[in-house]
């Protein structure tokens, strides 16, 4: 579902240009579970940002879906982002201004869905991740767990094909990351939900398919689990 | 969605209480000060517009090109309007028009009226529809009246007016007239005001100057043909003003006055009536014409305080939306488009120009008293329903909500998703534009203080000028209608001898100053001497005029009873003298009032401002010919007790004059009167000074406040390596006095050349000083640093380690 070609990001310093990433070639297939890990530095998120189109590469080819990425106009990939592809980030990133109800039905808004059937799928999502006690709390008010719950309902609300993630468990305590590691182990057998997540934990790399092992910017190695 | 984008800008607004009181509060006063100001304006400009045939309508001057310059008058010969439509094919209907006070008696009932003296065409040429009476036949008898309702009820109560008989006196005159209609009250923008219309047939001197065209005494209106153009006037009136003005053209050729580009020296022009109300050059139209610069300072003022706002609006925009960056970065991520958030931004900025509307508003009907006291403006409310109002109001908050809230929504947009969602939004930058917008702030505001202190400055300079002659202790006393001037004054000489307050009385034709009669003459006269045409203002003066205004006499005396023959003795004054050239003027004869009664000069009195500081002093000659009646009487009092002396003259006079109001004011209440309009012009200045001011404040308060939140690191790594609080202070307010500094540099200019215009209008005036331009920089510069002080001293004093904790 997922080929990146030759991808190269880099940053002009001065005369020089400083590779971030380093004609990256990979192909994720559907229902498979990435894990992308590696130290500081090597590119992690920004691999992680360009196939989620919150970012550019500078040079190379994807093709999402069959469809060719890098030729797309900025609203062609917007509509293709919106539906396919869910994010949930390291500091969760939720709205403080919204409740957990109305955080987890900003998706549709952006992709006109009906009101009544934006009901359905809210409370369907908070029933299936057992926030319905919470949902007319703000952000502030629950601990990180749960915040990060609130992420996951998000991203998942807009039924994504890809879901991505960068350090889902940077900020929880292991038993917290732990639940949250076999939320997306489950998603990923039960619901066949595609994943890619960017991970510091060797233990948390486990629960994937795959461990790709970035290096200053370039593959280093691959591990099939 | 629609809902959603108001819900989530209120919560946002709430979260940014502080920030958006603030704008709202500089908003809702800009707003309340433009409603204010423009419905002023609109109400200045919809002056007489209820004419139905206002484009048509014209008044007619003359223009003279004297060799010393052009002047124009406006003043008309009785036997002109008559000729005019006769031998001026394009006119229509002509009317002459003259003013005058009167008493009005019907049965015991006895009120005074403004009554205006015009032809029958008057009543077809105006839109004054008559509630009773025909339209077209109301003025066509000699001794017809038409009257107000307003006057109407004054005058006969619930009774019917029409086919009444009243009594009308005016000018010593008593004549009565039979009410032939009543008009329907006219509006309050109406330049043209009356209690009462009469035929002109009825104007003072009429019988006598019926066929003279060499004197003139009122204003001549006329009504011109639909699809009249009049551009080519001056060419067609060419063969009418040499038959008829051959006297003044000769006049003027032997005093050499050099022709115009169209060749002629002497010409009638017309001035458009649809601008009769900002007509303060031809000298003397329908109403109390006012000058331009008025409103349109006004509306200058307006934009200012409009603009300052809308700079607020976008800088505090802009200054939140760093604190909104990550909100922008999550929203894009969740699918959001460019627009959807362009929306949701706007309607935030719709919700918080709404409030400041309603706040402004509101405002507006608390200060609406107070303004229209302090700038004597006529509006109402009520003017706000008007659609055309409400129209304007709308488009004015579409227009400002699109200029202050799209740039700053669009900024947001903008942001790197990703680079906002590590949380590295570059918030140090302090941005071109908020700088340029600052400067234009403080421009304005320093500009309106220099202003300020400038009108104030030739203000007090023309209040405590001497003006030549005593103006704290003299009372001027207007005769009024109720009484002849002479015998007044003849009575309250009596009346006063043994008063001990009293040191002496006089009278004139003349008043000093505006009186609270608020009426003001003068007599212009041109006589040969010498073979040139020499031209005084004549001042009808009585004995001790000279001793009871303290005037200074040169050479010579002043008219005393003791002389026989004073009745043609001339007082002059330096300038007069200067005009005449040569020494030992004292006994040479002037045939003033043409040949038959030469005067000789019997005193000459140093120059003394007996016009208003506009004017230079120009020549003066005063007689006691009876030709000119004494309008005022005037009465020096020793000083220490001015309230008791007006006390005890006001009970003489009413001792005399039971019925009469006692309308009296010292000199100094006169002089001050003739500036109101200058008093005005500086209350406008004031105000929009210190609004200018305050909002801009409010904005740098703002802006200091977000810089500090984006600073805080930087301050608190300063604090640790050892700087001290002032240091931290002065580093914070380094930047922003650095603009405020560009600001006032810019505005020096400006106001230089906007101000040493303003007082070219002024014979007598200040002179512009270097310290008016540095005390209103300092000024504007300790205001910036007050305001930044209260957020940069709060920083400075706190503790570094909270903030670099919480990074």
């Amino acid at each position: 579902m997922l080929s990146l070609k030759q991808v190269s990001k880099y940053y002009n310093t001065g005369s020089n240009k400083t590779y971030v990433l380093n004609k990256v070639d990979l192909d994720v297939d559907q229902g498979e579970f990435v894990s992308i890990m590696g130290p500081s530095g090597s590119g992690k998120s920004t691999l992680l940002n360009i196939i989620g189109m919150l970012d550019q590469p500078s040079e190379g080819y994807m093709y999402f879906l069959n469809e060719p990425v890098h030729q797309l106009k900025e609203k062609q990939r917007s509509a293709l982002y919106k539906q396919n592809i869910g994010f949930v980030f390291q500091a969760y990133h939720l709205i403080d201004e919204l409740t957990v109800y109305e955080n987890i039905e900003t998706p549709l808004l952006y992709q006109d869905v009906k009101s009544a059937e934006r009901k359905a799928l809210v409370a369907d999502a908070l029933d299936r991740f057992n926030i319905v006690g919470k949902k007319d709390l703000f952000p502030a008010q629950l601990s990180g767990g749960q915040q990060q719950l609130v992420g996951i309902a998000r991203a998942l609300i807009s039924k994504p094909k890809l879901l991505l993630a960068d350090e889902p468990t940077g900020n929880l305590n292991s038993k917290q990351g732990e639940e949250i590691m076999e939320l997306f182990k489950k998603l990923n057998q039960e619901d066949k939900v595609t994943i890619i997540q960017v991970t510091h934990s060797e233990k948390n790399a486990q629960y994937g398919s795959r461990i790709i092992n970035l290096l200053d910017g370039k593959i280093d190695s691959t591990v099939i689990l | 969605m629609i809902k959603n984008y108001f819900k989530i800008a209120w919560r946002n607004l709430w979260k940014g209480r502080v920030f958006n009181l603030m704008n709202i509060t500089g908003l809702a006063v800009a707003v309340a000060c433009c409603t204010l100001i423009f419905l002023t304006v609109y109400y200045e400009f919809s002056y007489d517009n209820f004419h139905d045939k206002l484009d048509r309508i014209y008044q007619v001057y003359n223009v003279a090109n004297r060799p010393k310059g052009v002047e124009k008058n406006s003043a008309m010969p009785i036997p002109m309007a008559s000729a005019f439509k006769a031998e001026y094919p394009a006119v229509k209907y002509v009317t002459r028009s003259g003013n005058m006070g009167g008493v009005v008696t019907y049965g015991n009932q006895k009120v005074d009226g403004d009554i205006h003296f015009v032809d029958p065409d008057f009543l077809k040429m105006f839109s004054f529809p008559l509630v009773q009476g025909n339209r077209n036949a109301a003025l066509s008898e000699l001794n017809s009246a038409v009257i107000t309702e307003k006057a109407a009820k004054k005058i006969f109560g619930s009774k019917p007016a029409l086919n009444q008989t009243i009594i009308i006196n005016s000018n010593n005159e008593e004549k009565p007239f039979l009410v032939t209609g009543v008009a329907k009250d006219y509006p309050s923008n109406s330049s043209i005001t009356f209690d009462i219309l009469v035929r002109f047939e009825h104007f003072p001197q009429y019988k006598v100057e019926k066929n003279n065209w060499d004197s003139r005494s009122h204003i001549v209106l006329a009504e011109f043909n639909e699809g009249y153009n009049p551009q080519n006037f001056s060419k067609q009136i060419k063969s009418f003003v040499n038959k008829y003005y051959a006297g003044d053209i000769k006049n003027l050729k032997r005093d050499g006055a050099k022709p115009d580009a169209n060749g002629d020296i002497f010409t009638l022009a017309l001035a458009p009536f649809a601008n009769n109300h900002f007509n303060n050059d031809i000298g003397g139209v329908e109403g109390d014409a006012i000058s331009k610069t008025y409103p349109l300072s006004l509306v200058v003022i307006g934009c200012f305080i409009l603009l300052i706002a809308c700079i607020n609006f976008i800088n505090l925009s802009v200054a939140r939306g760093f604190t909104r960056a990550r909100e922008v970065g999550v929203r894009k991520t969740l699918g959001a488009g460019k627009w959807q958030l362009l929306t949701q931004f706007w309607v935030e900025t719709i919700m918080v120009c709404f409030a400041s509307t309603v706040v402004g508003l509101l405002l507006c009907t608390l200060l609406i008293n107070q303004f229209k006291a302090m700038f004597k403006s006529k509006i109402s409310l009520a003017m706000l329903l008007e659609p055309a109002h409400l129209a304007g109001i709308v488009v004015m908050f579409l227009a400002v909500t699109a200029i202050a809230g799209f740039y700053p929504a669009l900024m947001m947009v903008r942001y790197k998703t990703v680079a906002v969602l590590k949380g590295k939004i570059s918030g140090g930058k302090p941005g071109k534009l908020r700088n340029t917008l600052l400067v234009i702030q403080f421009t304005l505001s320093t500009l309106l203080i220099i202003c300020t202190i400038i009108t104030w400055q030739q203000i007090s300079y023309l209040s405590n000028k001497p003006l030549g002659y005593n103006k704290t202790e003299v009372l001027s006393i207007p005769v009024g209608q109720n009484a002849k001037g002479s015998d007044a004054l003849q009575l309250m000489r009596n009346e006063l001898r043994n008063n001990s307050n009293v040191e002496s009385v006089s009278g004139a034709y003349m008043n000093m100053g505006k009186g609270n009669d608020g009426s003001s003459m003068r007599s212009v006269l041109g006589f040969i001497y010498h073979d040139r045409e020499v031209r005084t203002h004549l001042q009808r003066i009585d004995y001790d005029y000279i001793k009871t205004l303290d005037i200074k006499l040169l050479d010579g005396r002043e008219f005393d009873s003791k002389f026989g023959n004073d009745s043609t003795g001339l007082v002059i004054n330096e300038s007069m003298a200067r005009e005449l050239g040569g020494k030992n003027l004292i006994g040479s004869t002037l045939p003033i009032m043409g040949g038959e009664s030469p005067a000789h000069i019997i005193g000459i009195v140093k120059n003394f401002n007996f016009q208003s500081l506009h004017d230079d002093i120009e020549p003066l000659t005063m007689t006691m010919l009876k030709d000119f009646e004494i309008n005022y009487i005037f009465v020096k009092v020793k000083p220490g007790n001015l309230v008791g002396a007006f006390d005890n003259i006001k009970s003489n006079w009413h001792r005399l004059y039971p019925n009469a109001e006692f309308k009296a004011s010292w000199l100094n209440e006169n002089t001050e009167r003739q500036y109101l309009s200058e008093r005005r012009l500086s209350g406008i200045f004031v105000s929009g000074a210190v609004l200018a001011i305050i909002i801009s404040c409010i904005g740098l308060l703002a802006i200091s406040i977000m810089m500090v939140v984006q600073r805080n690191k930087e301050i608190g790594i300063r604090k640790v390596l050892g700087a001290n609080v002032l240091g931290i202070v002065m580093m914070l307010s380094q930047d922003f006095m650095k603009l405020v500094l560009v600001a006032a540099i810019l505005s020096f200019p400006v106001a230089w050349w906007v101000m040493s215009h303003w007082l070219q209008s002024f014979a007598y005036r200040v002179d512009i000083h270097w310290w008016v331009f540095a005390l209103s920089t300092a000024l504007a510069l300790i205001l910036a640093f007050v305001t930044i002080s209260f957020q940069s001293i709060k920083a400075a004093i706190a503790n570094p380690v909270k903030s670099l904790r919480s990074e």
